[in-house]
């Protein structure tokens, strides 16, 4: 379970974040990179997607933060990827679970089903029914070719709480434009979140305020937060280049939403047998271990399934 | 609030100074004639006229508001008794005529002086109109309206030394006006697939000698010069001005700390000065490939800059200008001799920074009325960026990045300077002997 950080210091924060960026390839600093570089995609993203100003937002701005985000994926892509997970979010018209269905029609956007899947672990030692994420990277069925991130390893717990902290603060702001989660939300939110900060992620990007698409492809959703001043058609998006889940998956780590599937009202109760195998085909849909391309409809062994079933429970 | 000032200009004269605000309206000062037997203090500039310039207008087919916001002023220099400026927001520019009024015409035969007509059976002399004077007016006219000439957001304004055209830049394009008729393209950056755009106009400037040369600069931190008898285009530069990157100093944030926010000319024409988020270049024209000059104008941000690009205020658009050309700057009690000597830009918590191109000394100043008593001396100021913080000194973490000084003026001929707070103007001068 992620603690129970308070609101990092500004002094803290910019210890570890902050001055002259170290050079990947450095042993004990690569974390504290990676960490940035992390950092900086989140609030790039946040900048460009969650907020729709009344007047057009400033087209330097965009090309500047556009621009920081294609860097980094670029350096994610040639620091080779094997990172698994987070693959079912190229499905973002797909519900993943009836729990978000509600919100759909208002998030079927891009985030929803990229930042919400609900099964995700946590990278920190989580209650005892859930195999450590870190375990599963390493096995084969997890593996996506399109997902990109930052590195084999994961940084350490302890490490990931500026990370969570700054981005939960980002959410914290949209959390003050959302209304209230429903109740299906808020169980998994309360049983889920350890923070007193507030809701996890999911809960609040669920609710995400006015002004999100209804829904598209990932592609056009990407191009949602600059409409008209970039004179684009409906069909093509300023960053077409970045897939959904190159873009949203790279770095993401499931730590920060902080999601117990054991816990969970979505059915991953700590005993798995009892869900029925629909509900488990959109809840594992991450574990995938086709290659999913965006928009087709998620399909899996249920070989597959009980393997995976298997490695949960940790039987 | 709507008068958050957002652009200040003085005239070719200086006897006039224009500001324009985040509410569309334009607010001129004028100093008043010097009085010969005072001669501690040069006359001070009082409210001349108040216009409304730009009104917010909506774009219907984007759903999106149009900031009345004022961009950029530019004045024309004056040709007769009116006095003529430019003044632009994000689509529109608009070619004002302030003209005064300080006569009236009295003594008409066919109409009392209320204006009501006589009837013309009661008249039985006739007069001659004569002109008798009246309280002053300062009346504001619209004589041109440019429009529609601009898809993206207008950056710049610039008066070409022909008198007769003037340029305007918005993100992606560069237009030319002839003041009296039409407008052509002149540099379209825009490439045919939105997709690959990476870089915007940040700024443009004719310069100021050379009628068929202007300048942009870019958000990747380049300077394009381009000459308009090369094509009709000029979308190939005749030069391109550009510093290699330092590794030492690289960081995510190089490319946006990069980009120009604005570019002037020197008077003689012979170098120009760019202003990025961290520091003030000098180039001479003649040399692409780096500045001559680099002036920090406050690098104790160079640590900040993750918390800078979070609140947004990595992308403060800050300006800069050079002092007023005609007379020897004696800044800082040294004697000068190069016309454009002194450099002024401004920073945080309502700081303004000036360079002495000779002695390369700087000096520190706050707009600020609760530090600053009238007529008094300005203190300087200095941030401690980290250790022990002297007395006196203000630490890093203490500035208010609210208050931030984007735009600054010089006097063309004399030692006065005006300077915009977020809310308010200061005009400041150097001390007379």
């Amino acid at each position: 379970m992620l603690g129970k950080g308070g609101k990092r210091k500004f002094d803290e924060h910019e210890d570890g974040l902050e001055g002259k960026v170290v050079s990947p390839t450095d042993g004990p600093s690569k974390v504290s990179y990676t960490l940035q570089r992390q950092t900086i995609f989140n609030i790039s993203l946040m900048k460009l997607y969650n907020h729709r100003p009344l007047t057009e937002p400033s087209l330097q701005k965009t090309v500047l933060i556009n621009n920081m985000l294609r860097r980094i994926q670029e350096e994610l892509k040639q620091e080779g990827s094997l990172r698994p997970m987070f693959v079912a979010a190229s499905q973002p018209a797909d519900p993943l679970s009836d729990n978000f269905r509600e919100a759909q029609p208002a998030f079927s956007h891009l985030a929803s089903p990229a930042l919400l899947p609900p099964d995700l672990v946590s990278t920190m030692p989580l209650e005892s029914c859930l195999t450590p994420a870190s375990l599963l990277e390493d096995d084969t069925f997890c593996t996506s070719p399109a997902v990109q991130h930052d590195g084999p390893t994961k940084p350490p717990p302890p490490a990931l709480q500026p990370v969570k902290d700054s981005f939960s603060s980002a959410l914290d702001e949209i959390e003050e434009l959302c209304p209230a989660p429903t109740s299906a939300e808020a169980v998994a939110a309360e049983s889920a979140a350890g923070d007193a900060k507030g809701q996890p992620g999911e809960s609040n990007i669920i609710h995400k305020p006015e002004g999100l698409p209804e829904s598209r492809t990932a592609e056009s959703k990407l191009m949602e937060p600059l409409p008209g001043n970039f004179e684009i058609t409906a069909s093509t998006g300023f960053l077409t280049d970045l897939t959904l889940d190159d873009i949203l998956f790279a770095d993401i780590d499931t730590s920060m939403y902080d999601f117990d599937p054991c816990t969970s009202a979505t059915g991953a109760a700590s005993k798995m047998a009892p869900v029925s195998a629909d509900e488990l085909l959109k809840t594992l849909a991450p574990y995938s271990s086709q290659p999913v391309t965006p928009n087709q409809p998620f399909k899996m062994d249920l070989t597959e399934l009980d393997h995976i079933m298997e490695v949960l429970v940790g039987s | 609030a709507a008068d958050i000032i957002s652009t200040v200009e003085f005239n070719h004269s200086g006897e006039l100074l224009a500001t324009g605000d985040k509410g569309g309206r334009v607010v001129i000062f004028q100093q008043e004639q010097e009085n010969k037997t005072q001669s501690h203090s040069r006359g001070e500039y009082n409210v001349y006229s108040t216009f409304q310039s730009h009104e917010p207008e909506f774009d219907y087919l984007k759903s999106l508001e149009i900031e009345e916001k004022i961009n950029k002023i530019r004045w024309l220099p004056q040709k007769n008794a009116a006095q003529f400026l430019l003044s632009t927001n994000d689509k529109t520019i608009k070619l004002w005529k302030i003209s005064e009024r300080d006569k009236r015409p009295e003594g008409y035969n066919l109409k009392e002086e209320d204006g009501r007509y006589r009837d013309p059976t009661t008249v039985t002399t006739l007069r001659v109109p004569v002109f008798r004077p009246m309280d002053l007016m300062v009346e504001a006219s619209p004589r041109r309206i440019f429009a529609n000439a601009h898809t993206y957001h207008i950056n710049s304004i610039s008066i070409n030394s022909d008198y007769e055209t003037y340029l305007s830049a918005d993100d992606l394009r560069i237009n030319l006006w002839h003041l009296e008729i039409t407008d052509r393209n002149i540099v379209d950056i825009k490439p045919a697939n939105m997709e690959e755009l990476t870089e915007v106009i940040t700024a443009a400037e004719f310069h100021p000698n050379s009628c068929s040369t202007f300048v942009y600069s870019s958000s990747k931190g380049t300077i394009r010069l381009c000459d308009m008898r090369a094509s009709a285009l000029c979308d190939r530069h005749s030069k391109l001005f550009e510093e290699p990157e330092d590794p030492s100093n690289r960081s995510f944030f190089s490319e946006i700390i990069s980009s120009i926010s604005d570019v002037k000319f020197s008077h003689s024409g012979r170098y120009m000065m760019t202003r990025d988020y961290l520091s003030v270049k000098i180039w001479d024209l003649n040399m692409e490939n780096r500045p001559v000059e680099t002036y920090q104008v406050h690098e104790y941000l160079r640590s900040k800059l993750c918390s800078l690009y979070e609140n947004d205020c990595i992308f403060d658009k800050f300006e800069c200008c050079w002092n007023g050309s005609d007379r020897q700057v004696e800044f800082l009690s040294l004697c000068t001799s190069n016309l454009s000597n002194i450099v002024m830009t401004g920073s945080y918590n309502n700081f303004f920074r000036m360079f002495d191109r000779n002695t390369k000394r700087d000096i520190t100043l706050e707009a600020s009325r609760e530090n600053n008593k009238p007529r008094t001396v300005l203190k300087p100021r200095k941030v401690c960026a980290s250790g022990k913080r002297k007395k006196d000194e203000i630490s890093v973490d203490s500035l208010d990045f609210n208050k931030k000084i984007l735009h600054t003026a010089w006097h063309p001929k004399e030692n006065i300077i005006a300077v915009a707070t977020t809310n308010n103007l200061y005009i400041f001068q150097d001390k007379m002997n």
